[in-house]
């Protein structure tokens, strides 16, 4: 399953919302994935979300696999849109 | 095969055999390296019902199959003649080729691991004092004696609550509230019933007959003795992490932070007495009832199988079935020849603890052995099994090994305790006959405890693996310690101004507050992020571990002003390679505070981190160190 977002925040997705999502990513036993551009990381790394420095503006596309798919995109569609990270 | 059918198609549809130059497996993956990934129809694969999804990555085609890949990878490697190429990687497979005993091992070793220190000074406090009460030094009514064995035993006797919160923080719950459930579990008021009066008696006459001294909404709660165990922690810990992660998805927000710990507890906390209580008191009566019947059919048998699995039963707090037994012994026959047998088991494992600190070349190893050999000595074995031998797997069964064949000689000289006395070295008197002195029972008993003791060491000597473990062990520490990247006061993570940082929930580390305006690179490695506003960088290490610097609290908001980077990302660096220059005196009067983290942000795969105790650091001082790799990490490989 995936869904893509657009990245609203002003100041991207830098330490602090890539935590959140992190925290957000890690309570499912999906893998889960954020692809920015051409480059797929792991959303259960906090220093690889970062690497990706995201900014305002971006087109970021959430993917999740397995057994809890479903929750695991719901509560981090949730995460980005109650951060007022991304729509 | 079950998965002919299965197989021909994932075969045909990654571009047929002739397109596969490998396959191999992990834990739920198909993983081919194809010669030419374009004729490989995705499409097709991902609608199949058996195939999860197809994942592209490292130049390797990945068929999502599930828990049961590694017997469609067999039929898939029959059914294609990969034989040859299609080998399934080891090193992949680590986790998968880990057996039920050694991740039980790892995990109650990780457990361990926070509180080793104080388990080993507590251990020598009680030895000491054990020591004291022999030489007549202490009565055990005295006000010393007492206080003594409180700060020795305090820790002991509530070890799960210490446990509770390792254990819970190791499964990934809310660590405190691990440490909830252990408290209820030792609560005094329960711990006072058990000893009282029985309000009834279920499955009278049978194996299972147990009284009971409450109930709870009605049902019978068998009790037993929580204070000083290990294994029901864990199993209610382990069950309740899963408990709370669920609930954490359901329970409504507003309520969320009394909910989740409200529910977990009122469904764990009965359970746990309800279940485990019962189990662990039928495994032990049983146990006790076993080992008699064995010892009136062969007493050498009975003697090797109890010697080898005394602490083994200790670990599971199931030993103290025959302690009844024992004590009705000494009051009907005035001796005890049950629990005699497994006297050798502590000396075998202070023999295996001498082993480990002869070979290792490991300080740290080197520095729990020592006040683990000490208490061991004096009867205190949880040292040596929690610190030493379980995590080093082979000296444990070495220890075994040695204790059996102790309580073997033990069970066939005759010798007998005569009466409830102290443990380790202090037993020793209490196998004098009262009226016949030193007969031969008594040296029976000293050849036993000399062989299970000089077993456990020549075995662990010359089987104990102990030095290849102490090598690798070594060598990444070594490369494990993270150098400090900017001058300034450490302070604890708890003490930056910021609730993320504070809880660690980005991991754990420390504070700097920088007194000059310069971050240095903390470790060789690659710079994997360098936010654009400059004022966070992450690197990680050429052995993974990553560390994010963040300087300053909200200085995202500064977007780059006060602040000039040195490097790019994906910049590769050296220790002490300059990083960042930022201007103190500039960010602090626009009114941003200058506290500085320094995070791992996995630190989830360390077991251990220790943080320097210096006040202040100048670049390059040691700042953190890693130890004891997580071994459960191996079980991600997939």
């Amino acid at each position: 399953m995936e869904k893509s977002f657009k990245v609203i925040a002003e100041t991207g997705i830098h330490a602090r919302p890539a935590t959140l999502l992190v925290q957000a990513a890690s309570k499912f036993d999906s893998e889960v994935h954020l692809q920015y551009k051409e480059k797929k990381v792991n959303l259960k790394s906090i220093m690889g979300v970062m690497s990706l420095g995201i900014g305002q503006g971006a087109d970021i596309t959430i993917i999740a696999e397995g057994s809890d798919e479903a929750d695991a995109l719901n509560t981090i569609e949730e995460t980005l849109k109650r951060e007022g990270l991304a729509e | 095969m079950k998965y002919e059918q299965l197989a021909k198609d994932i075969i045909s549809n990654v571009g047929g055999k002739e397109n596969v130059s490998s396959v191999v497996h992990c834990i739920t993956r198909l993983r081919f390296k194809l010669k030419d990934e374009s004729k490989a129809n995705t499409d097709a694969l991902k609608k199949m019902d058996d195939v999860v999804t197809v994942m592209k990555s490292g130049g390797q085609y990945q068929v999502v199959i599930g828990n049961h890949v590694p017997d469609v990878y067999k039929t898939v490697v029959a059914v294609g003649g990969f034989e040859g190429a299609g080998q399934v990687d080891q090193d992949e497979d680590h986790g998968e080729k880990q057996n039920l005993f050694n991740r039980f091992i790892d995990i109650i070793s990780n457990i361990f691991t926070p509180v080793l220190g104080l388990l080993a000074a507590t251990g020598i406090i009680k030895g000491l004092n054990a020591l004291f009460l022999a030489l007549g030094w202490l009565e055990n009514t005295d006000g010393t004696y007492l206080l003594l064995n409180a700060i020795g035993d305090g820790f002991f006797v509530f070890l799960p609550i210490f446990l509770g919160y390792t254990a819970m923080k190791k499964f990934g719950g809310t660590p405190f509230l691990g440490m909830a459930i252990a408290a209820a579990l030792v609560h005094p008021s329960l711990v006072g019933i058990k000893a009282g009066e029985s309000i009834m008696t279920v499955f009278s006459g049978t194996l299972f007959e147990s009284p009971v001294q409450i109930t709870f909404l009605g049902i019978p709660v068998i009790l037993m003795s929580y204070t000083s165990s290990v294994i029901p922690i864990i199993l209610a810990t382990f069950f309740a992490a899963k408990v709370e992660k669920r609930l954490a998805k359901v329970v409504p927000a507003v309520v969320k932070s009394f909910g989740v710990p409200f529910l977990t507890l009122i469904a764990i906390v009965p359970l746990t007495f309800l279940i485990i209580g019962p189990v662990a008191t039928w495994i032990a009566n049983s146990l006790g009832q076993g080992a008699s019947f064995i010892y009136e059919a062969a007493p050498l048998v009975a003697g090797l199988i109890l010697g080898a699995l005394w602490q083994v039963l200790v670990i599971f707090g199931v030993h103290w079935g025959l302690i009844p037994i024992y004590y009705n012994n000494l009051a009907v026959n005035g001796f005890d020849t049950l629990i005699a047998m497994t006297i050798p088991a502590s000396f075998a494992q202070i023999g295996a603890v001498l082993g480990v600190l002869i070979l290792t070349k490991n300080q740290k190893l080197k520095s729990l052995s020592i006040p683990a050999f000490i208490s061991g000595l004096f009867g205190v074995t949880e040292p040596a099994i929690y610190g030493i031998t379980l995590p080093l797997k082979r000296p444990f069964i070495m220890s075994c090994i040695a204790a059996g064949v102790g309580g073997a000689i033990m069970a066939i000289s005759g010798a007998a305790l005569y009466s409830a006395g102290p443990l380790g070295i202090f037993k020793i008197p209490t196998f004098i006959h009262p009226e016949n002195g030193i007969d031969a029972g008594f040296w029976g008993m000293i050849v036993s405890l000399l062989v299970a003791f000089g077993l456990g060491l020549v075995l662990t000597l010359l089987f104990g693996g102990v030095n290849k473990n102490a090598e690798t062990a070594e060598t990444e520490e070594k490369n494990e310690e993270i150098l400090s990247p900017i001058k300034g006061e450490v302070v604890s993570l708890s003490m930056v101004p910021d609730q993320l940082f504070a809880s660690e929930t980005m991991g754990r580390g420390v504070g700097i507050v920088p007194t000059e305006g310069r971050a240095v690179s903390p470790v060789n490695g690659v710079v994997t992020t360098l936010f654009k506003t400059k004022h966070a960088i992450g690197i990680t290490s050429e052995n993974g571990i990553e560390i994010l610097i963040h300087i300053g609290m909200d200085t995202v908001q500064l977007d780059g002003k006060h602040f000039t980077a040195h490097v790019n990302q994906g910049d590769k660096v050296n220790v002490g390679d300059l990083l960042v220059e930022f201007d103190i005196e500039k960010i602090k009067a626009a009114g941003y505070q200058i506290e500085t983290p320094i995070i791992i942000t996995n630190s989830e795969n360390y077991g251990e981190i220790e943080s320097t105790n210096k006040k202040n650091v100048k670049e390059k001082d040691l700042l953190m160190k890693t130890s004891l790799v997580n071994p459960l990490e191996n079980d991600k490989a997939s």
